[in-house]
């Protein structure tokens, strides 16, 4: 087994592909109609071999996906995270470009993290190793 | 504060409160980092963190997961496609990340992708 695809849950796939590519920096690697939705992921820019991220519109249809993206949220849990070289660098680029930080970059042991908003339903974290 | 925001204190309080070792731990993995094409071993990264190899060893794991070793293998490895990306040979590759011998590179490369550096390589292109 491979690990190909990850998956985030969105509230809009044409607002997420906006914010992960416009604002966060990805490429678009795969988007296929399939019904009224799509088949759409993204792979980070440095490594776009790597690890596709499904933009995954299970919010809109099922409701359980919905009110638990939601409790995640409200509750400041980050749905996943990314790796950055430079936390407090990125916070920056990313505040910059109205990006709403629930947390500042903060070191926590080995790591450097912070929390934003996605605008898709999701709080995600970035994290620098130290 | 948010639930989130809560937990990341409580956890910061009780497991990263030593900032001695964390420093310790952190100057042997920027060590690694900068020594990548040198032979590194535990005896070496013990001296540059200014603790035992076993103390050393026991508050990697603690802080990273793994042993220094494991560490500076998972470091070499990815370091190397980068470095066959940009179309470096495979003997120099290994040499550049601080492997002894292009044979046991490549054994290990094999191990951790299914494919050998050459293989990876013709992919690229």
């Amino acid at each position: 087994m491979k690990v190909k695809v990850v998956s985030i849950p969105v509230l809009d796939q044409e607002k997420a592909l906006t914010f992960y590519s416009k604002i966060l920096g990805f490429v678009k690697k795969i988007d296929l109609p399939l019904g009224d939705n799509r088949w759409l992921t993204v792979v980070s820019k440095e490594e776009q071999d790597g690890t596709e991220v499904l933009l995954e519109p299970s919010p809109i249809h099922f409701e359980p996906a919905k009110i638990y993206q939601k409790a995640l949220l409200d509750a400041g849990i980050p749905y996943t995270l990314f790796h950055v070289d430079d936390v407090q660098k990125e916070y920056e680029r990313l505040l910059a470009l109205d990006v709403k930080f629930s947390m500042k970059p903060a070191e926590m042991g080995t790591v450097k993290i912070a929390v934003f908003n996605d605008t898709c339903g999701n709080n995600i974290q970035i994290v620098e190793m130290l | 504060m948010s639930f989130y925001l809560h937990e990341i204190n409580r956890i910061k309080n009780t497991c990263y409160s030593n900032s001695k070792q964390i420093e310790t731990v952190i100057r042997t993995r920027n060590y690694i980092i900068s020594n990548l094409d040198k032979e590194l071993n535990l005896d070496m990264l013990s001296d540059t963190g200014f603790t035992s190899k076993f103390h050393l060893l026991r508050l990697f794991k603690k802080y990273y997961g793994q042993t220094p070793i494991q560490y500076l293998t998972d470091i070499r490895i990815g370091k190397s496609k980068e470095y066959l990306k940009k179309g470096m040979s495979v003997t120099e590759t290994c040499y550049s990340i601080g492997f002894e011998s292009p044979s046991s590179f490549s054994t290990l490369f094999k191990r951790r992708f299914g494919r050998t550096p050459s293989e990876f390589q013709k992919e690229q292109f």
